[in-house]
């Protein structure tokens, strides 16, 4: 177990690399979120999901829905370190006609289960997915992220209570739970702490980790569903913009425009973290 | 003579109900809606597949393209404004954007739920839901309609908006194919083009013969489809009759007035008459009542359209 989460470790310093990648072709990009729940999608893409790139739309597959979709950098590189597309086409985002939008769209890129970015949508479709999944009889799971930031959102209260009402166990949700939002802190913007005590009220299966702690992730995701009949959420403690010590827990980086230098230092920065975490 | 008449929410849901038991993929989403959108014996018959939601519209239209996703045919009742304002957003980007085999059926449509306000009046649905690409729109005019209508959307693999009504309302047509994205003339004329669609049917047809009575020989065209709208037979009958006048129980912008008229600006050059609710809050009170209020019942249309035209 130890050399899986070293593996994983290497890859997820190598998808960080391919967000920075992606803001050198944009220009620009969501940082901190994708950064946040990088580890998560990581652990998500190669160690949990069952699933087979090369096949995207393999009937039995278990599904998985970005809901905060503007974190779609995080997507896009695992998905591409998975093997799903070609490096190359990173090198299109925020171009005329990219696959690679800034929130992603599911009839452009292989691998992309639903087109998010209006908040409060992922939850409700995954609910939905998982339901049709089970009436087929099928053992696929259904994982969605969502951003605290995103957690307001009357449609994800409707989806919480259903999820529980119809005991949709074959659920998981992450909330990427990084404190922050565009105008600043959650608790602050919207205050929905205990954020643990709402979801188990509502019938959920609930567990509290760190969300940047790849050992962590991957304990939690052993053993699922958590309870049986009920649908599960974990809530990830994480850092904004995780693994680029200059932007690592600040506000400003939700969204990021970079100088040159900051660009350059970013990209020094993440290679060098490729080359500490090789194995 | 009284034509026979068949209540349009158990038409549908009994439609829906008969072809569902050929296919199993037919499930049904519902806001606490199921029962009044007549899947009483779908409820019964397949229960699994009947996913109750409690009155959660934009979390139900979200689920119902989860469960499209998986190659389920999602059916999603309500009342109109419900399904169509209510969670507009999810339609679009969940339903549309997604391109999702997912049926939203407002009932009780236009001004049908007549003394419960406006709240429940649902003047504009074409109008929005037409913005969104890649959604076919219908509003069957008979009982017969209903089913032919339900059974083509049912086959189609694309997302589908189909408004009905509450009241009861008269056999009009044989039973025949619905063909999705076409008119059909059912009165010929050279003086005049009407276009109807929706629940309004019965008195257009009864218009064209008052019109009649009075010397005015209108060519009625049956639209059961909103969008994709039958330009081509709408363009070779008011190139005929130089003369437009839609009616449809919608505000008189945005929906079948509003295409028209986009299709005439554009291509005819022909004056278009809209016959319809006028843009604000309506009125309340009895059904019947409101109709004749706002002109649409036969003989309010048969005016408005001697008047538009003479």
């Amino acid at each position: 177990m130890a050399a899986d989460i070293k593996k994983l470790e290497s890859i997820a310093a190598n998808c960080r690399r391919k967000v920075v990648r992606m803001v050198r072709s944009g220009g620009s990009g969501h940082l901190g979120g994708a950064l946040s729940c990088l580890d998560i999608l990581t652990v998500l893409f190669f160690h949990t999901l069952n699933h087979q790139p090369s096949n995207p739309k393999y009937p039995d597959r278990d599904r998985f829905i970005l809901s905060a979709g503007h974190k779609c950098m995080a997507l896009y590189s695992v998905l591409c370190q998975a093997g799903y597309f070609e490096e190359e086409r990173l090198d299109t985002y925020g171009k005329l006609g990219t696959a690679l939008p800034g929130h992603p769209n599911m009839r452009k890129l292989p691998g992309i289960e639903a087109n998010t970015g209006a908040l409060g949508h992922g939850l409700s479709i995954a609910a939905g997915m998982a339901l049709g999944l089970r009436l087929d009889g099928k053992a696929s799971r259904v994982f969605t992220v969502l951003g605290d930031g995103e957690l307001p959102e009357g449609s994800n209260w409707e989806a919480i209570a259903a999820a529980a009402h119809h005991k949709i166990d074959n659920l998981i949700a992450f909330i990427d739970d990084n404190g922050l939002q565009i105008s600043g802190k959650t608790t602050e913007i919207m205050n929905l702490e205990p954020i643990s005590d709402r979801f188990k009220s509502f019938g959920w299966a609930v567990k509290d980790i760190d969300g940047n702690n790849i050992k962590e992730i991957v304990g939690v995701l052993e053993n699922l569903p958590f309870e049986k009949g009920k649908p599960s959420v974990i809530i990830a403690r994480t850092v904004k913009a995780k693994g680029l010590s200059f932007a690592e827990g600040k506000l400003s980086y939700h969204y990021w425009k970079p100088s040159k230098e900051e660009l350059e230092q970013a990209e020094r920065e993440l290679d060098e973290a490729i080359k500490a975490k090789a194995v | 003579m009284e034509l026979q008449k068949a209540d349009p929410r158990k038409t549908f849901g009994a439609a829906v109900t008969e072809i569902a038991r050929q296919n199993k993929d037919i499930v049904i989403v519902s806001a606490d809606s199921g029962g009044s959108s007549g899947f009483g014996d779908f409820k019964k018959e397949f229960p699994q597949r009947y996913f109750e939601f409690g009155i959660a519209e934009q979390g139900a239209v979200g689920m119902a393209c989860g469960l499209a996703a998986t190659g389920k045919i999602p059916v999603f009742c309500a009342i109109a404004p419900f399904v169509t304002l209510r969670p507009f957003e999810m339609f679009r980007n969940d339903i549309g954007y997604m391109r999702q085999n997912v049926k939203i059926v407002g009932r009780n449509g236009g001004i049908s739920y007549s003394d419960l306000g406006s709240t429940h009046h649902s003047l504009e649905d074409f109008a929005i839901i037409r913005m969104i690409p890649g959604i076919q729109i219908f509003a069957p005019q008979d009982p017969n309609e209903i089913k032919s209508a339900v059974k083509a959307m049912l086959e189609s693999p694309e997302p589908a908006y189909m408004r009905i009504g509450n009241d009861p309302i008269p056999f009009l047509f044989d039973e025949s194919p619905f063909e999705i994205g076409k008119g059909r003339i059912v009165r010929s004329g050279k003086d005049v083009t009407i276009i109807m669609t929706g629940s309004l049917a019965a008195s257009v047809i009864k218009a064209g013969e008052l019109l009649a009575q009075r010397g005015i020989e209108a060519e009625i065209i049956s639209m059961p489809t909103i969008c994709p709208i039958d330009a081509d037979l709408i363009k070779k009958s008011a190139l005929k009759t130089k003369r437009i006048i839609t009616v449809e129980e919608h505000y008189i912008i945005g929906g079948l007035g509003g295409i028209v008229s986009e299709l005439s600006a554009e291509f005819l050059n022909v004056p278009v008459k809209r016959l319809g609710i006028p843009h604000t809050y309506a009125v309340s009170g009895p059904y019947q009542e409101l109709l004749s209020y706002y002109k649409l019942d036969a003989e309010g249309i048969a005016d408005s359209a001697e008047a538009a035209i003479r």
